[in-house]
């Protein structure tokens, strides 16, 4: 599946490829304005992820290309700004969803994988995982054909985490996910264990493999072969 | 007290003081001029008897006149001097009594002594002083209305200017984008103090404006050195081969970025509420809000194992989502923040007021806890800016913020 990054910043640029990229992405670069223009105008992608402040123009006037091309990729927008015309103006114009910088790619790579599945996915809104079969629209998760009952925390983790599988998540990334940043660290911290430890149980008791591994001072990794 | 009552009452108490004295002079120095034409009459009276008695060798016949009156009283001998003095006699003519001038001589006839007393009224030097008393007052009563409707009129229009001059600061605030103009007018005062308070004004202003300018600008030049290397971040943690030093030293510094990040959204909400770009209003339920935030915060509650009690009414208010939500969000936190484990937090909502009271055990400076950065005891948790954004929002919403301790709580109250 082919991803569309734009973004000036060629750093950010870089850490967004190389995250999305071991993902099953292809990922693919733009770094102006008409760079943008001209790839969107020849191929189409599962997603954009688009910045807002490009040299060369605005990250508005594309989304108003996309459209007036009839195209039909999903946009997530990063801007700097976070402002709330911002927002309403891309929201407006067709973008999908929005993210302020400075995001985690965990979160980043949650959103796009979001996006992808509201566009392209329809008519089923199940992930399945080996045993594990998430229902987006319900938000249950049934293992091995039993329905397990989660929190909404516990399920919004576990969707946080089969969307970055295979990926260590930092505890900073999974607390501003769940709790936004309404939260100081320490306490977060307590909390997102607790979470963990009892997402963890549920899935065992329901003979689940093991697959959340604490990275020890780090965070978490949903390892999945 | 204003200009003009204090100008108009030293204004008529100057007045008042120059016509009494004016009036009690021009009483006494008339009253002199009119006794001393009295005296002058009286003398002619006398060298009239006089002039007769020498030339009839007796004395004149008493006519009754008017004001006037004539006695002779025959004596001894001349024992005393010419002299004028006051008397009260009956008027021979009204039959009343009258207070007389009257000029006492001797004179001799033909070897007999008489004392000769002439006598005029001063009713008609009274009357001329009554009606001299009576202008005098109609005067200091014209003059003083007059004075006071030029005062009232003139006076307030030649102030206009200046009224105009308050009336426009009053309704200007720094943070709104127009310079301050004032109406022109055309007294040299009221120029100049324009001029001065523009000048200052505008350059308050535009220090405010770089100030903002700044801070914005910094907040957001920030947010893309922050992103990368949040994003790096969440990279190099994907390597397998780290060592515990490492993970340790990496997990250090990913939370101090936490709080770099969240000290940039902070100030960046600041300048965004003082630049008005919460300008959307809507119709909120305050209680359902209150009763979702407790929900969304009942983790950190529960880790205090905090006690929450609240008496909420059905208010609706018309605010900006995201600032209410921001709002309720900074109270309510702050409430569990600084509380003690085991302790209380106490909302009341009523129409009027929303309180959030929390358990505490030290009172905090008023006068500072709603400044930037302000901390109570320092530490690493807070930014210091919790309160801050809170008071912006209530400001900018019209609502009064404020703070109170009984001993025992902390109050926060939201007027609305």
């Amino acid at each position: 599946m082919k991803v569309l990054i734009i973004e000036d910043e060629k750093e950010l640029l870089n850490s967004i490829c190389s995250y999305l990229g071991n993902d099953n992405f292809i990922c693919e670069t733009a770094t102006d304005f008409h760079a943008a223009i001209e790839k969107i105008s020849l191929y189409d992608y599962a997603c954009i992820v688009l910045d807002i402040t490009l040299p060369g123009g605005s990250g508005l006037e594309i989304l108003k290309e996309l459209k007036k091309q009839h195209k039909a990729d999903g946009v997530l927008i990063i801007s700097a700004k976070n402002s709330l015309e911002d927002k309403v103006e891309g929201l407006k114009a067709g973008a999908d969803d929005y993210l302020t910088k400075p995001f985690h790619l965990p979160e980043l790579s949650a959103r796009v994988a979001s996006i992808i599945r509201r566009k392209y996915f329809n008519g089923s809104d199940t992930i399945t995982l080996n045993e594990i079969a998430l229902n987006i629209s319900s938000k249950t998760v049934e293992v091995n054909n039993v329905l397990i009952e989660l929190t909404r925390k516990e399920y919004e983790l576990l969707l946080y985490f089969i969307s970055n599988k295979n990926k260590v998540i930092s505890k900073n990334a999974i607390a501003e996910h769940l709790w936004g940043d309404n939260m100081d660290l320490a306490d977060s911290y307590d909390f997102i264990y607790t979470h963990i430890k009892n997402l963890r149980k549920k899935l065992l008791n329901a003979g689940c493999s093991d697959y959340i591994k604490s990275v020890y001072g780090m965070g978490y990794k949903f390892s999945i072969n | 007290m204003k200009l003009f009552a204090k100008y108009n009452r030293i204004n008529l108490f100057a007045t008042v003081i120059i016509f009494l004295l004016s009036a009690v002079a021009f009483y006494f120095s008339l009253q002199y001029v009119l006794i001393s034409q009295l005296d002058d009459s009286l003398e002619t009276e006398k060298s009239e008897i006089e002039k007769y008695v020498a030339e009839h060798k007796a004395l004149p016949e008493i006519f009754a006149i008017k004001d006037q009156q004539i006695a002779y009283t025959p004596v001894e001998q001349i024992d005393f001097k010419k002299h004028f003095n006051y008397v009260t006699l009956v008027d021979t003519v009204e039959k009343d009594k009258e207070v007389f001038r009257q000029l006492t001589f001797g004179i001799n006839v033909q070897g007999k002594y008489y004392k000769v007393e002439v006598s005029k009224s001063i009713e008609g030097t009274d009357d001329i002083i009554k009606s001299i008393a009576i202008i005098t007052f109609i005067t200091i009563l014209l003059i003083l209305s007059v004075s006071f409707f030029i005062n009232r009129f003139i006076l307030k229009k030649i102030w206009k200017p200046f009224y105009a001059t308050l009336h426009t600061i009053n309704n200007f605030e720094l943070n709104q984008q127009n310079p301050i103009v004032f109406q022109p007018n055309n007294i040299e005062e009221f120029t100049s103090l324009n001029q001065t308070l523009e000048k200052s004004i505008n350059k308050a202003q535009q220090d405010f404006n770089s100030l903002k300018q700044f801070t914005e600008n910094a907040s957001h030049e920030l947010q893309t050195p922050l992103a990368i290397i949040r994003t790096k971040f969440d990279l190099l943690i994907q390597a397998e081969t780290l060592t515990q030093q490492q993970i340790e030293a990496l997990q250090s510094a990913n939370d101090a970025l936490q709080r770099l990040s969240n000290l940039n959204k902070s100030l960046l909400l600041l300048t965004k509420i003082e630049n008005k770009q919460f300008e959307e209003k809507v119709t909120i339920n305050l209680k359902e809000l209150i009763e979702n935030k407790l929900i969304q915060l009942s983790e950190l509650i529960q880790n205090k194992n905090i006690h929450v009690t609240y008496s909420l009414e059905e208010i609706t208010i018309n605010m900006n989502s995201d600032l209410a939500e921001i709002l309720l969000n900074n109270l309510l936190v702050n409430a569990i923040k600084h509380n003690v484990p085991n302790g209380e937090i106490i909302i009341n909502l009523s129409a009027t007021q929303l309180q959030i009271a929390n358990t505490a055990q030290k009172i905090l400076d008023s006068n500072k806890i709603f400044t930037r950065f302000y901390k109570a005891e320092q530490s690493a948790q807070s930014n210091g800016l919790g309160l801050s954004i809170a008071k912006q929002i209530c400001d900018a919403a019209g609502y009064g913020l404020s703070y109170s301790f009984n001993g025992d709580y902390h109050y926060f109250t939201v007027r609305l």
